[in-house]
């Protein structure tokens, strides 16, 4: 546990304050390793105090000799600093990152992202690009060895293949997370289940699974993961099919039907998928009309999870290839049969 | 012959710094066209290729000849330095230290004026603010080769009729 806080901490000295403008990074460098190890956010706005994040919802601001209640008794950021941190996360160059300005977040060496947002320019009706941006968000990205320890086994059928699965959950209950380790362990193997290393597909639209910078991985995917970012994931899916031959298949946050047929596709093609969905609970994924195809086509277990007991509790995980025993409500899809209840 | 030798001697050095000066004459044009041709680089590798800034730099001092080139790639090396200063800070650095060009303060004004706006905006007010230095470096280069024209003959011929003078005038 400590071991993690230090390695923290001293991650944010390395990857973090090297970007910040001169004040906010001797700061930021000035505070206990055990905040460092627990920093989330990172805040700074024009004009306004520092603000951070500590796990646990903890919200705080940055004084000059550390963390403060008051507001008041904070600093606060310059547009002199803002100007310094947008030069040092564009390397001076903003010009070059008109196309995340757009999309609204910048990716850090180290998968951190720093959000931004300010006056935007639009065109066509679209924005274009930010002409001044007034806040900024670094969030700070931590990747969970381990976090689907207690669901790889599930999800292996006799013979080594993957099951087709989706991960429903609220937001904040670590799905992503749950996906980045289970797209590690597959890819890597995990010889203790009998499972060999295969070459596993991320379609990343929203850049979280593996936090891509200029096409690399950032955070740990392992080591036979290829992972197509920003793409929108009806296209993705199709274009890693064609181009990387994936045996696994990995993507978040499924909604839209299209988004379903091309999953719907993949099985077909004789992958195997994992998926992520919202949903606060399983039977309020099952009524969703968009995940039919999917649910119809093949799912084999749905892994429900949710923060009972902080983020990435695992309540339940359902056979879905079970006939169930009574009439269901949700177009056949109730489960049958728990796998597993961690509850 | 002491007095020969002296004589040739004040002649020379008369000449020779007629034609430094000259020379200054000959070199602006060619330094500010150097440079014209450099921007011009730099505009293609902003705009069309949104290269990060250090590397741009580079490139254009990889593709320059001295001492233009030179003022290039100390730019781009107080920029890898310090990358959270920005670009306006290297390129004034870069400025304060000039790399043994033939350029006037008017000159060093446009280059000044376009670093504190080089990298901080998206491509298209980068082309501007490029476009619009690039306009007035042809200006003065203009006016550089018109001065030149006079100039370069004026002093070399000053310098040579001031050294007969001396020479008359002493011996």
């Amino acid at each position: 546990m400590f071991a993690h806080t230090f390695r923290d901490a001293d991650r944010i000295d390395r990857e973090i304050v090297p970007f910040l403008p001169p004040r906010l990074a001797d700061l930021v460098a000035g505070l206990p390793p055990d905040v460092k190890g627990r920093l989330e956010e990172l805040r700074l706005r024009v004009g306004r105090p520092y603000a951070v994040l500590l796990a646990g919802e903890e919200h705080w601001f940055l004084g000059g000799r550390g963390l403060v209640r008051d507001p008041g008794a904070a600093v606060r950021a310059s547009a002199e600093d803002g100007e310094r941190l947008l030069a040092a996360i564009s390397r001076s160059s903003v010009y070059a990152l008109e196309a995340e300005l757009r999309h609204g977040f910048v990716t850090l060496p180290g998968g951190h992202r720093v959000g931004l947002c300010g006056e935007t320019v639009v065109e066509s009706g679209r924005p274009r690009t930010l002409r001044y941006v007034g806040a900024f968000n670094i969030r700070i990205a931590r990747a969970v060895p381990g976090a689907a320890d207690r669901v790889l086994p599930h999800l292996i059928a006799p013979g080594g293949r993957i099951r087709h699965t989706l991960i429903v959950s609220p937001p904040g209950c670590g799905k992503t997370t749950l996906l980045r380790d289970l797209a590690r362990q597959i890819s890597a193997g995990a010889p203790a289940l009998g499972l060999r290393g295969t070459t596993v597909a991320i379609v990343d639209e929203r850049s979280e699974i593996a936090a891509c910078r200029h096409g690399v991985p950032q955070l740990d995917v392992g080591p036979r993961t290829d992972v197509s970012d920003r793409c929108p994931k009806e296209h993705g899916i199709v274009q890693l099919l064609r181009a990387m031959a994936p045996r696994v298949l990995i993507t978040d946050e499924v909604g839209a039907a299209t988004e379903a047929q091309a999953l719907r596709d993949a099985i077909h093609a004789g992958v195997s998928i994992i998926a992520s969905a919202h949903g606060t609970d399983w039977r309020d994924v099952a009524q969703r009309p968009a995940l039919t195809p999917l649910l119809d086509g093949g799912v084999e277990r749905a892994v429900v999870l949710s923060r009972r007991r902080g983020p990435g509790t695992v309540e339940a995980v359902w056979d879905l290839t079970l006939p169930s025993p009574r009439p269901s409500t949700a177009r056949g899809h109730m489960p049958a049969r728990t796998v597993v209840s961690m509850s | 012959m002491a007095r020969g030798l002296g004589a040739a001697l004040v002649l020379a050095a008369a000449g020779m710094l007629g034609a430094i000066i000259a020379r200054a004459y000959q070199e602006r044009p060619r330094a500010l066209r150097a440079l014209q041709s450099a921007l011009a680089m730099l505009l293609t590798e902003i705009v069309y290729g949104a290269t990060p800034m250090p590397d741009a730099l580079d490139r254009v001092a990889r593709r320059t000849p001295a001492p233009v080139g030179r003022f290039f790639a100390a730019a781009a090396s107080y920029l890898r330095a310090e990358p959270g200063a920005g670009t306006a800070q290297a390129w004034r650095r870069a400025l304060a230290d000039p790399p043994g060009w033939c350029l006037t303060a008017d000159d060093e004004a446009v280059l000044a004026d376009l670093g504190n706006c080089l990298g901080r905006s998206d491509a298209a007010d980068q082309e501007k603010h490029l476009r619009l230095a690039l306009a007035q470096l042809q200006r003065l280069q203009a006016q550089a080769e018109a001065e030149r024209d006079v100039h370069v003959r004026l002093w070399r011929y000053l310098g040579a009729g001031a050294g007969a003078a001396l020479v008359l005038l002493l011996y």
